[in-house]
């Protein structure tokens, strides 16, 4: 009896303890398994948010992309920085009015725009309004002052810019070196303290080569007074050539048609060169081309939308020179050989321009990559006599920044 | 400085931008002649400077591109014959829809064009003998490219046409009177067809010689507002192609002011004032012009009315 009751006891308690085991084993696995599901859920849906995560850039041109400088430029930095970023995304509105840019900016975010670029100096206003208005999305204006770094708009507005003034003097140097009549021109837009500090370090590197050649440097300057004005163009470059006797045509402007003109000079034996402008002109003027000032603004548009990726966003104003946005900022004394990039770079240099001076530009390159050479380091006269920078005094930023003189060497006073 | 270098540059500019002016007011001149109102001259321009540009880039060859550049502002203009001529709409809306559907479908097929930076080679100068050794004349009006003689010749044949041809006559008197026109006999609507269609075509011819000529590449804009210019000069000039070759001249002379004034370093007057000055012209010829006195002589009576035949 106790022995059959020990049994079904046994009997009992062994289906108790395998039932026991089974449930244990079922929830056990199910409680791993339940775990489990879980992490991997947790970890797939982090990866996919990291893929998932974008930005969306939007960008407020004041011109058409099909422009020949300004516009077309910024929308190449635009490709290069959605090439680049594989996260990015971009939207754009062109040919906006500038009276217009707040109406332009909203549209964007309502597209999911999280970070706006806007590209001409009359957006500031607008811009500075709207980084009020929205301050959880990301602001950067081209060519303007305000900004959060500078301390006059609120800090989720950057400001940035490309200076040409050393590129225009490096392009002086082969002015110097390739003209006959010692008689240069220079086609001016707008006479503001940019367009006057190119044309004057243009001025200054002329007088650098062509001092080595015994040659004196005359300039004439015709302004336009707008920005794109093909026709204004056209007869200042001719004017310039025929009336001056000018053969190297150097401008800023925003068309082709000074390097157009100086290339039908060409066709019709007439040695007359210049320059390409914003990208690279080669193309429209395959004899007359000399070398030209190009900007690169992909790398500061890549160095923007990453800071809004990655979350680092710190209010900058950025004024991009030689040397600014390159992989490689040291010259290379193992390998002398200098290519030409950042934000800014010089256009292919025209194998008319002789080898000495070609290694002039190169050396001068290398050395405003550095700060070791700054083309507005005194003594430097004005046109009138008047010393503006002492024997080694080097120009400060403000100096570059409000310059209202001429170098001496420009023969066209400012107007009034 | 050498005063008559100077006088000879500002020449060359000067026939170098009228002639283009004058291409496409000898168009519009055609046109209102015959009582239709053009204001596309500057879509038609446009869309025919792309054309003949892509021609010319695919063949090398700018008679081809000329034509397609006729070619061109022949099919934008017989929209504009259509809506106004047989629909009998507004001329000035559906002349400025012209401007603004030229701008804008260059703007889009050139964009590829735009933005590859395709280049072509300008057309050439052709030196005429003799007359080319004229002082200040010779090197600007007879050294130029072929399609500046065009424009020289187009001017006389225009003259011709309109009045000294049974046909000239016709269309002038549709432009005055249609009824009167149509009870003799005339083909009002395909007359004012015509009327619209040449010149159309001429308008995109200007926009050849602009491109072709002197601004070898395309991008945005390249027009600039002539073709607004030439609406004004058609008034200027009274419809009359004769005059209209010296109010072109004398508003591509008046464009050269700014950079000759700065070459010989005249500064009194600044040089906003001459980007001004070919507009702020271009308003007081309108006033001076549009006095009642003067369009009662001179502008054809029905300019701008569509023509309903009465039964």
């Amino acid at each position: 009896m106790s022995v059959e009751k020990s049994r079904r006891s046994f009997l009992r308690d062994a289906a108790f303890a395998l039932g026991g085991v089974a449930v244990g084993a079922g929830l056990g696995y199910v409680a791993a398994g339940g775990g489990r599901a879980p992490v991997t859920q947790t970890v797939t849906k982090t990866t996919t948010q990291a893929a998932e995560r974008k930005v969306v850039a939007g960008f407020v041109y004041v011109g058409p992309v099909s422009d020949y400088g300004w516009t077309h430029a910024h929308d190449a930095g635009r490709a290069y920085a959605k090439k680049v970023c594989p996260w990015l995304e971009t939207k754009i509105v062109e040919s906006v009015e500038e009276a217009k840019v707040q109406g332009a900016i909203e549209t964007l975010i309502g597209q999911g725009a999280n970070i706006i670029f806007t590209t001409s100096f009359g957006f500031m206003e607008g811009t500075a309004e709207a980084a009020q208005k929205h301050p959880d999305l990301y602001f950067a204006h081209c060519s303007g002052y305000k900004s959060g770094a500078a301390g006059n708009a609120p800090q989720n507005l950057s400001a940035y810019f490309a200076e040409f003034y050393q590129l225009y003097y490096l392009n002086g140097l082969a002015a110097g070196a390739v003209t006959e009549t010692g008689v240069l021109g220079y086609v001016g837009a707008i006479p503001i303290p940019e367009v006057i500090r190119h044309i004057n370090a243009f001025v200054l590197g002329a007088k650098e080569s062509a001092k080595a050649r015994g040659k004196n440097i005359k300039v004439y300057v015709q302004w336009l007074n707008a920005w794109f004005d093909p026709e204004g163009a056209n007869k200042a470059a001719t004017s310039l050539v025929e009336n001056n006797n000018a053969d190297v045509l150097a401008f800023t402007e925003d068309t082709p048609t000074v390097l157009q003109v100086a290339e039908s000079y060409q066709k019709k034996g007439k040695r007359v060169w210049s320059f390409s402008h914003y990208s690279d002109m080669s193309k429209e003027g395959p004899n007359a081309h000399l070398t030209g000032q190009i900007v690169n603004w992909g790398p500061i548009y890549v160095d923007f939308v990453t800071q809004v990726y990655a979350r680092s966003w710190r209010s900058v104003d950025i004024w991009a020179r030689v040397g600014d946005y390159m992989a490689y900022k040291w010259a290379n004394l193992q390998n002398p050989k200098v290519e030409y990039d950042g934000a800014v770079y010089l256009a292919p240099l025209n194998p008319v321009i002789p080898e000495n001076v070609r290694a002039l530009i190169a050396l001068r390159w290398q050395q405003m990559k550095e700060m070791l050479f700054e083309p507005f380091t005194g003594p430097i006269k004005d046109m009138d006599g008047n010393v503006r920078l002492k024997d080694g005094e080097r120009a400060t930023h403000d100096i570059l920044w409000n310059m209202d003189w001429h170098v001496e060497g420009v023969q066209t006073p400012l107007p009034k | 400085m050498d005063p008559m270098i100077i006088l000879t540059t500002m020449f060359i500019l000067m026939v170098q931008e009228g002639s283009i002016l004058l291409i496409a007011t000898l168009g519009e001149i055609f046109t209102e002649r015959s009582g239709i109102l053009n204001l596309g001259v500057e879509g038609l321009m446009c869309f025919g400077a792309l054309s003949s540009f892509i021609v010319y880039y695919l063949t090398g060859n700018w008679v081809i591109a000329t034509l397609a550049a006729a070619f061109a502002g022949l099919m934008l203009s017989l929209i504009h014959a259509f809506v106004s001529i047989t629909l009998k709409v507004n001329q000035t809306v559906s002349g400025l829809a012209i401007t603004i559907l030229g701008l804008g479908l260059s703007s889009f097929i050139g964009r590829p064009l735009a933005l590859s930076r395709v280049r072509i080679e300008p057309l050439e100068s052709i030196r005429i003998p003799v007359l080319s050794e004229i002082p200040v004349i010779g090197p600007s009006f007879f050294n130029q490219n072929p399609l500046v003689y065009f424009s020289y010749v187009m001017v006389i044949i225009l003259w011709f046409i309109l009045y000294k041809t049974s046909f000239g006559l016709n269309l002038r008197s549709v432009g005055e009177n249609p009824s009167m026109a149509d009870s003799l006999g005339i083909n009002v609507f395909l007359t004012r067809y015509i009327a619209t269609l040449v010149g159309g075509a001429l308008c995109g011819v200007s926009g050849a010689l602009l491109i072709l000529g002197y601004y070898p590449s395309w991008y945005d804009g390249i027009t600039a507002g002539r073709g607004w210019i030439a609406v004004a000069l058609v008034i200027f000039s009274s419809w009359n192609p004769l005059y209209a070759f010296f109010g072109a001249y004398f508003f591509g002379l008046v464009g050269t002011l700014n950079a000759t004034f700065q070459s010989i370093g005249f500064r009194m007057i600044p040089t906003d004032f001459f980007r001004t000055l070919p507009y702020l012209l271009t308003i007081v010829v309108l006033v001076i012009f549009s006095s009642t006195r003067f369009r009662r002589r001179k502008m054809p009576a029905s300019l701008g009315k569509p023509y309903t035949r009465e039964l």
